[in-house]
């Protein structure tokens, strides 16, 4: 018995590199590279969840998703929506980091307050924005009105429905960039600065010269992990609009969920997924280069 | 001693016949005795209505039933996913004007017929005809029978009465009237708040169910004789227009993303004179915590379009058995259904704020009694009577079919090409439309 036990203790003992991961191993494989090659194998099939089992055809999904205007429609709203939001977002957040990055009175407590957007539930602000943007009932148009200038209509046009939500992204997610430019920017060596005020650089300059360039991989940073989540915004987007007016805020993702949980076309609504990830995947590469390429600097 | 023996034998004989004879006029309830059956429900009143009676089937019948009930959202994903992966369900709600054909197709839905007209079955005092025909109408596919109707609904155009008093309005009995008096009353200042003339549904797919009472009334239809898309008619185009034109011209800003909540909070706060949506918002209405207009509210059938058709829809929700189940349980899920869609649970169901499908309950002294909303009752057996079951377009994809549907109505709204969008729409609906 216990040379047959210590015989089990060896032969795991040599093979330690495979046994101990490999629970870990099993739920990845389960919860993870399962799911995801069946998600792939649907991606060639027809299949709408319960009307019979998937039928292969190849790569039909992709020609139809070329002829469906509804896929145009989402590219055109995520490359909008997503622009627009991640530019002004880097940009706001680099601003008020430079001024963060001062110590000045009670600066601890503003910027404990200033972060609570990003620490709040997505969803719960968003159904406060959707009522605040109401156009009839909501407190925006009325705080307009009190003031005397003209109420919008938000999200209920079609051709304000993004900026307002890259509105309400940037208030939400504004802060995170902030946070972490604020990270870089406390851990920059002061000599370079030293130097350049010795030779009678002026802030301009300074900030030119010597702190974006310095701050770039951080900045790159920010905005990948940033563009991560918001190439796939969805909990503001479905909430706030459900992807309204029409299709005017449906991005390429919203769609892909509609396809796949409001029509349940399982195959079609995969190879939406697929492209929304090759999406996100492309830019991410890019993105890579971008830091690989400002670290040698 | 013997006689008196023989006299007790022949009496207690006699009982036992005479018993036998009053069961056989009903059904033995008893015969799924020990089954035990598992239906899938909405959290719906209804479902509140009928779960703390459950225990008095159990006793009757002696089968246990097990009832799972979900949020509706939740609750038709979940119900998709336990039927596609043969979970055992032997009976579920369903919204037939929304998932038959769907689960018809797909092999979910038994058909019932057999069972109503088994007296082995099915009870006497059921009485199928106590039903309206409009809802066993809307329970079938292919002229099958599929599910039994617990909840039956239609939409009312309801007005304020003080207002049209006020102002010495007439209530609208056609769609022209309907556009005047909308007009007449948009922009009029009443306690120092604006008012819009009517508040609808624009927020796409969610606003044709009310827009297809409009599509109706204007002789329109979802598809023609040839099964193609009828967008592109004249008639269609007309209702599409005229909807948007309503919302756009009379009703509140932003009429896009008004969904039913907006809509009928619009209404409630008093700003708008009439709106046209579900009869069951009545609750809503007539609530003195929620809205500001309770007790003043009229109701009535929708008006007339340009030929002089009124044809509101309705729309219900429905008990049905699963196909996939086996005949054991099949059969005490049917005992199951009847029980709670007999007379005695439909007359309890209204009282307790579900709107019957039965006609009875309806008539009933104890309704009648409590009833403070006659008008409401009346306009909406008249729709009950008048109402389409088919509400929703006579396709497997419904949501995909209403979601273009709904661009439709979003540009008409915005006051875009009505007929270009529907045209494109049609083309889109060909392509797309399963059946």
């Amino acid at each position: 018995m216990t040379a047959a036990l210590s015989a089990i203790s060896r032969f795991v003992n040599r093979r330690q590199r495979f046994f101990f991961p490999a629970p870990a191993v099993a739920v990845l494989f389960l919860i993870i590279v399962l799911p995801i090659a069946f998600n792939l194998y649907l991606t060639f099939t027809k299949w709408t969840v319960g009307l019979g089992q998937p039928q292969f055809i190849g790569f039909g999904n992709f020609v139809e998703a070329f002829g469906d205007e509804r896929v145009w429609n989402g590219v055109r709203v995520m490359i909008y929506f997503s622009g627009a939001s991640l530019v002004l977002e880097l940009t706001l957040g680099l601003m008020i980091a430079l001024y963060f990055n001062r110590a000045f009175r009670g600066s601890e407590a503003v910027q404990a307050i200033y972060i609570i957007p990003f620490a709040a539930t997505p969803v719960a602000v968003a159904l406060i924005w959707r009522i605040m943007l109401n156009p009839e009932v909501g407190v925006i148009n009325y705080l307009l009105r009190s003031v005397g200038l003209p109420p919008g209509l938000w999200v209920s046009n079609e051709h304000m429905v993004i900026p307002t939500l890259v509105m309400v992204d940037v208030w939400k997610w504004t802060p995170m960039i902030t946070l972490i430019v604020l990270a870089g920017l406390k851990s920059l060596p002061p000599d370079p600065y030293e130097a350049a005020r010795i030779d009678g650089a002026n802030p301009l300059q300074i900030f030119w010269y010597i702190t974006l360039p310095l701050i770039r991989p951080v900045l790159i940073a920010a905005l990948m992990l940033r563009s991560l989540d918001n190439l796939k915004e969805f909990d503001l987007i479905y909430t706030i609009t459900q992807g309204g007016p029409g299709i005017a805020s449906e991005t390429l993702y919203l769609y892909s969920y509609n396809v796949s949980f409001g029509y349940f076309k399982a195959g079609y609504g995969s190879a939406l997924m697929v492209v929304v990830f090759l999406v996100v995947l492309v830019f991410n590469v890019i993105m890579n280069r971008l830091r690989r390429d400002s670290s040698v600097v | 001693m013997r006689k008196a023996l023989k006299f007790a034998a022949m009496a207690g004989l006699l009982c036992t016949s005479l018993i036998s004879t009053s069961a056989s006029a009903g059904i033995d309830w008893k015969q799924s005795q020990g089954t035990e059956i598992r239906f899938l429900m909405n959290r719906h009143p209804f479902t509140t209505y009928i779960e703390p009676k459950v225990a008095e089937f159990e006793k009757l019948t002696g089968i246990k039933v097990v009832i799972e009930a979900f949020p509706e959202d939740q609750y038709r994903n979940k119900l998709t996913i336990e039927l596609n992966s043969g979970g055992r369900v032997d009976g579920y709600m369903i919204m037939p004007g929304q998932d038959d054909l769907y689960y018809s197709k797909a092999g979910w839905l038994q058909p019932l017929d057999a069972y109503i007209a088994d007296p082995k079955l099915t009870d006497a005092s059921w009485d199928p005809k106590d039903f309206f025909a409009s809802f066993a109408k809307a329970s079938s596919v292919n002229g099958e029978q599929i599910g039994v109707v617990i909840n039956a609904e239609t939409s009312l155009l309801a007005y304020r009465k003080d207002l049209f008093t006020k102002f010495k309005q007439k209530v609208p009995t056609t769609m022209k009237e309907l556009e005047q008096v909308a007009k007449f009353f948009y922009g009029k200042e009443v306690d120092g708040k604006k008012l819009v003339g009517i508040t609808l549904r624009g927020k796409k797919a969610a606003a044709t169910s009310q827009w297809v009472d409009f599509l109706y009334s204007f002789g329109g239809s979802w598809t023609n004789a040839q099964g193609k898309s009828n967008f592109a008619s004249p008639e269609d185009i007309a209702a599409f227009k005229f909807y948007g034109d309503l919302l756009r011209k009379y009703g509140p800003q932003g009429g896009t993303m008004l969904h039913w909540a907006e809509s009928t909070s619009t209404f409630m706060e008093g700003k708008a004179a009439m709106i046209y949506d579900a009869n069951v918002f009545k609750a809503l209405y007539e609530n003195p915590k929620e809205s500001k207009v309770a007790g003043e509210v009229g109701y009535a059938v929708i008006p007339a379009g340009p030929k002089g058709l009124r044809l509101p829809h309705v729309s219900n929700w429905s008990l049905s058995i699963s196909k996939t189940s086996a005949p054991e349980r099949q059969k005490a899920a049917w005992l199951f259904i009847q029980w709670a869609t007999n007379k005695e649970n439909g007359l309890g169901a209204l009282l307790a704020g579900v709107p019957s499908g039965r006609k009875s309950a309806w008539d009933s002294k104890e309704y009648k009694a409590n009833d403070k909303q006659p008008d409401w009752t009346a306009a909406t057996m008249k729709s009950f009577e008048i109402g389409q079951g088919q509400w929703n377009p006579p396709v497997i994809n419904v949501p995909e079919i209403r979601d273009i549907t709904g661009q439709v109505i979003v540009d008409a709204i915005e006051g875009k090409d009505v007929a270009a969008s529907a045209k494109k729409a049609a083309a889109l609906m060909d392509k797309k439309m399963e059946r």
